[in-house]
C-alpha cells in the first residue's frame, strides 16, 4: 500500500531536471518534498500526476504503476487558477464530473467542503469577485472534492492569512485522520516541520537528504542555546568565545557546536549567580538542515 | 468519451454565457434584419422604378408618337408639355423621378434632343436604350409618311431576340452571390476555429490548465473543447442564416430576389453538403489553432503564434474566392480539392451545378484524412507544450516537442 518511486529521472534537452530519485510513502501521513526554486520538486509532482512522462524507473500506486486513469488523484498546484468568469459552483462541479463523481455527489461534497473551508456564501458568485485567499480556498475544494486517495499540495498555505492559514491546516488534519496520503511542497520549514513525519530533500534534480525527519534531526548536534537571564551575559558569552545569532532584554541565542559548549556556558553563568529564566539547548531546525544540505 | 461530452457541454455553457457572445449575436442579427431593411427602403418596393420624362417638342417632330408607347417595363413614361423651359427645368429639379426631353429642329434641318436632369454630376449621357427608342420612333414616323405597308415598315425595323449560350459548361446561379457566400463560409469557419486557439490560451495563461489535465486526458481536453466551439459556433450561423432567409422573405420582393439567387438550386442535399463542409472545414482549422493555442503561455504572443494559421487560411480562401471568377477552369477545381480551400469552395461548386459526386466523394475524403492526421499531431504536442511556460515555441521546438517520447 502507498506510493513508491525508484530511480526516477526526466532530462529536458540537456538538463536532468530530476536525476535518480527514489522515496516511497508507506502510510498515511504528511510526506515533505522540499528543494530550491528549480530543484526538480514540480516535475517530480508532475511524473507522480502521470502528466508528464518519466525517461527511466518507476513511480507506483499500491503496487501498480500510476496512471491518471487509475489512481483517484487531487492536486492544488503551486500557481493557482480558477475561471475567472464562471461561477464557482460550475467550475467546481465540472472538475468533480471529470473525476467521475455524479452531479448530485458533488453538490453535496460542494457543500460539504464549503461549509467547513467558510466559503458557502461565494459558491454562487464567480470568482473574479472573490479575494486571493477566497479563491485559493475554492481550488483547494477542487482538490479534495471527489474524495482523492492521493493528495499533493503545492505550496498550500502561500498567499492565506493566519485565519484562513489555521482553517486549512485544520482540514488536512482531518484529512490524514481519514488515512489520506499526502505530498506536500512548501518554503516555510516551519510548516514542513509542523505537518510531515518523512521527507526528501531535492537540489538541482538530485537528492540531497530523506528521510523520517526526527530521525534526521537526532543525527545532527546541537546547534543553539536559548537563555533568558535576570542581567546581561555578554562578557560571559564573550569569554567563552561563542557567537550571539539574536539578543535583545537579557534575551540571548547563541550558537554552539556541540552540546558541551552548552553545558560549560551554562556552568560559567552559575558560577557568576545570575539568575538564569530559561536555557535550552536547540536542535538544528529543518531550515538549518535545508541550507546546510543546499548550500554544500 | 464521457469526459469528451463534459468538455463539451461546460465550453458551450460558458460560451453561450459570455456577455460578449450574447452581445455579438444580438449585433449581427439586428445588422442583418437592419441591412435587409435598407434594401427595402433604398430600393422601394421592389419592382422597377419608372423614369417620367417630359417631352418638350412644340414643332411636334415626333408627330405626338413618343406619347403612345408603353415603355414602363423599360423604366421610361414619356409626358408631353407645353410648359415654358424654365418649368420644365424647376420640375426636374425638384422631382428626382423625372427628367425632361427638349426637341428642336436647327434651320440646316437637323434635330437637337436636349436631355434635361437633375445634375449632370451623377448622370452618364442619354441613357442608351432611350435613344435607340427616339431613334427607332423617329424612324417609323418617317416611314409612316412613305405611305408604306406596316408589314414593310415591320421589315424595315426588325425586332430581334437575343439568346446567349455558353459553349462550355452551364454554371447555374449568381457569380456574384457565389462569391459572398463563399466570404461567409470564410469568416463562419474561421473565426468560429479561432476562438479555440484564444480558448486554450485563456486556460493556459490563467494557470487552470495544470488543474484540468490532472481530472482528464489533453486529448478530451481538445477534442472536447473543439466540438463545443463548433457546436455553437454553427448554432449561431444557423441562426443568421434563418434570420437572413426570414428577412429576404418579408423585406425582398420575390421576382427581385429570384434574379440575384437561383432559388431552385437552394436544396436540402445543397444544405446538408455546406454543413459537411462546415464541419469538416472548422474542425480542421479549429485543429489547428488548438496546436498554436497550446504554445503560447502569454496573452500578447497568441497573434504572433496564430499567423501560420491564418496566412494558410487566407491563400486557401483567395485560393477559392478567385478562382470563383471562373469556375469551370481547373485551377477551381484544385480549391475544391484542397483542404485550405475546399470548405469555402465545393459547396458553390455543387450549387453551381459545376462538381461531380467523384469530385465531392474525392473532396470530402481528403478533408476527413487532414483532419486525422492534424488532430493527431495537434493532440500530441498540445500533451507536451500545454505546460510548457515560458517564451513562445519557436517551429524548431514545436517539431522537438513533437519527437519527445
Amino acid at each position: 500500500m502507498g506510493l513508491k518511486l525508484e530511480n526516477v529521472t526526466k532530462t529536458y534537452g540537456k538538463k536532468k531536471a530530476v536525476d535518480n530519485i527514489s522515496f516511497s510513502i508507506n502510510k498515511p501521513g504528511i510526506f515533505g518534498l522540499l528543494g530550491t526554486n528549480g530543484a526538480g520538486k514540480t516535475t517530480t509532482i508532475r511524473m507522480i500526476l502521470d502528466i508528464l512522462s518519466k525517461d527511466s524507473g518507476s513511480i507506483t500506486w499500491n503496487g501498480k504503476n500510476v496512471s491518471r486513469k487509475d489512481v483517484n488523484f487531487g492536486y492544488l498546484p503551486e500557481e493557482r487558477g480558477v475561471y475567472p468568469k464562471i461561477k464557482i459552483i460550475d467550475q467546481l462541479i465540472y472538475f468533480a464530473k471529470l473525476k467521475g463523481i455524479s452531479k448530485e455527489d458533488s453538490i453535496k461534497s460542494i457543500n460539504k467542503w464549503a461549509k467547513i473551508l467558510e466559503v458557502e456564501e461565494y459558491i454562487q458568485m464567480t470568482p473574479d469577485k472573490l479575494s486571493k485567499g477566497n479563491q485559493q480556498k475554492i481550488q483547494f475544494m477542487t482538490a479534495i472534492i471527489h474524495d482523492p486517495e492521493l493528495l499533493v499540495l503545492d505550496e498550500p498555505f502561500s498567499g492565506l492569512d493566519p485565519v484562513n492559514t489555521g482553517i486549512l491546516k485544520k482540514v488536512i488534519l482531518e484529512l490524514i485522520k481519514k488515512g489520506k496520503y499526502i505530498i506536500m511542497s512548501a518554503h516555510e520549514m516551519h510548516t514542513i516541520e509542523e505537518f510531515c513525519s518523512d521527507i526528501i530533500i531535492l537540489d538541482k534534480g538530485k537528492t540531497v537528504l530523506k528521510g523520517n525527519l526526527n530521525e534526521i534531526k537526532s543525527t545532527y548536534p546541537a546547534n543553539r542555546v536559548s537563555v533568558i537571564t535576570e542581567k546581561g551575559i555578554d562578557d560571559i558569552i564573550e569569554e567563552a568565545k561563542l557567537e550571539i545569532e539574536n539578543s535583545h532584554d537579557n534575551y540571548y541565542l547563541i550558537k554552539v557546536k556541540n552540546e558541551q559548549e552548552a553545558w560549560n556556558l551554562l556552568k560559567k553563568i552559575v558560577k557568576k549567580n545570575i539568575l538564569i529564566t530559561k536555557f535550552e539547548i536547540m536542535k538544528p531546525t529543518l531550515n538549518d538542515i535545508f541550507v546546510e544540505k543546499v548550500r554544500s | 468519451m464521457k469526459d469528451i461530452f463534459i468538455v463539451m457541454k461546460f465550453t458551450i455553457l460558458d460560451m453561450v454565457k459570455r456577455k460578449a457572445f450574447i452581445i455579438s449575436t444580438i449585433v449581427i442579427l439586428l445588422l442583418i434584419v437592419g441591412g435587409f431593411a435598407a434594401v427595402k427602403i433604398f430600393s422601394g418596393d421592389g419592382k422597377v422604378k419608372v423614369l417620367t420624362i417630359l417631352v418638350h417638342d412644340q414643332e411636334n417632330i415626333f408627330n405626338n408618337k413618343l406619347d403612345n408607347l408603353n415603355l414602363k417595363e423599360l423604366g421610361y413614361k414619356f409626358s408631353k408639355t407645353d410648359k415654358s423651359i424654365e418649368d420644365i427645368k424647376s420640375k426636374v429639379n425638384s422631382d428626382s423621378d423625372v427628367d425632361a426631353l427638349i426637341i428642336n429642329k436647327n434651320k440646316d434641318g437637323s434635330i437637337v434632343l436636349t436631355y434635361i436632369v437633375k445634375n449632370l454630376f451623377f448622370s452618364n449621357g442619354i441613357p442608351e436604350d432611350l435613344a435607340n427608342i427616339l431613334s427607332s420612333v423617329y424612324t417609323s414616323n418617317g416611314l409612316e409618311k412613305l405611305n408604306l405597308t406596316k408589314e414593310q415598315i415591320a421589315s424595315l425595323n426588325p425586332v430581334f431576340e437575343y439568346r446567349y449560350e455558353q459553349a462550355g459548361e452551364e454554371v447555374k446561379g449568381n457569380i456574384a452571390v457565389m462569391m459572398g457566400i463563399s466570404i461567409i463560409l470564410f469568416y463562419a469557419i474561421y473565426f468560429c476555429a479561432f476562438q479555440v486557439s484564444s480558448s486554450i490560451t485563456t486556460e493556459k495563461t490563467s494557470k487552470i490548465i495544470e488543474m484540468l489535465v490532472t481530472s482528464t486526458s489533453p486529448r478530451n481536453i481538445v477534442l472536447g473543447k473543439t466540438l463545443g466551439i463548433g457546436i455553437v459556433g454553427l448554432c449561431q450561423l444557423a441562426l443568421n442564416i434563418l434570420t437572413s432567409f426570414i428577412c429576404a422573405r418579408i423585406f425582398i420582393d420575390k421576382q427581385v430576389l429570384s434574379k440575384v439567387v437561383d432559388l431552385s438550386t437552394i436544396t436540402v442535399s445543397l444544405a446538408l453538403i455546406t454543413l459537411l463542409y462546415f464541419i469538416l472545414g472548422y474542425l480542421t482549422y479549429a485543429l489547428l489553432y488548438a496546436l498554436t493555442g497550446s504554445t503560447v503561455s502569454k496573452p500578447e504572443d497568441v497573434q504572433s503564434a496564430n499567423g501560420p494559421v491564418a496566412i494558410i487560411a487566407v491563400i486557401g480562401f483567395y485560393l477559392s474566392y478567385f478562382t470563383m471568377m471562373n469556375p469551370t477552369g481547373k485551377l477551381n477545381l484544385l480549391a475544391a480539392l484542397l483542404p485550405i480551400s475546399s470548405p469555402f469552395c465545393m459547396p458553390l461548386r455543387i450549387m453551381m451545378g459545376l462538381a461531380s459526386y467523384k469530385e465531392v466523394i474525392l473532396s470530402v475524403l481528403i478533408l476527413i484524412i487532414t483532419i486525422i492526421v492534424v488532430a493527431n499531431i495537434s493532440i500530441k504536442i498540445y500533451t507536451r507544450a500545454i505546460l510548457y511556460s515560458g517564451s513562445k515555441l519557436n517551429f524548431k521546438k514545436i517539431i522537438m516537442l513533437y519527437k519527445q517520447k
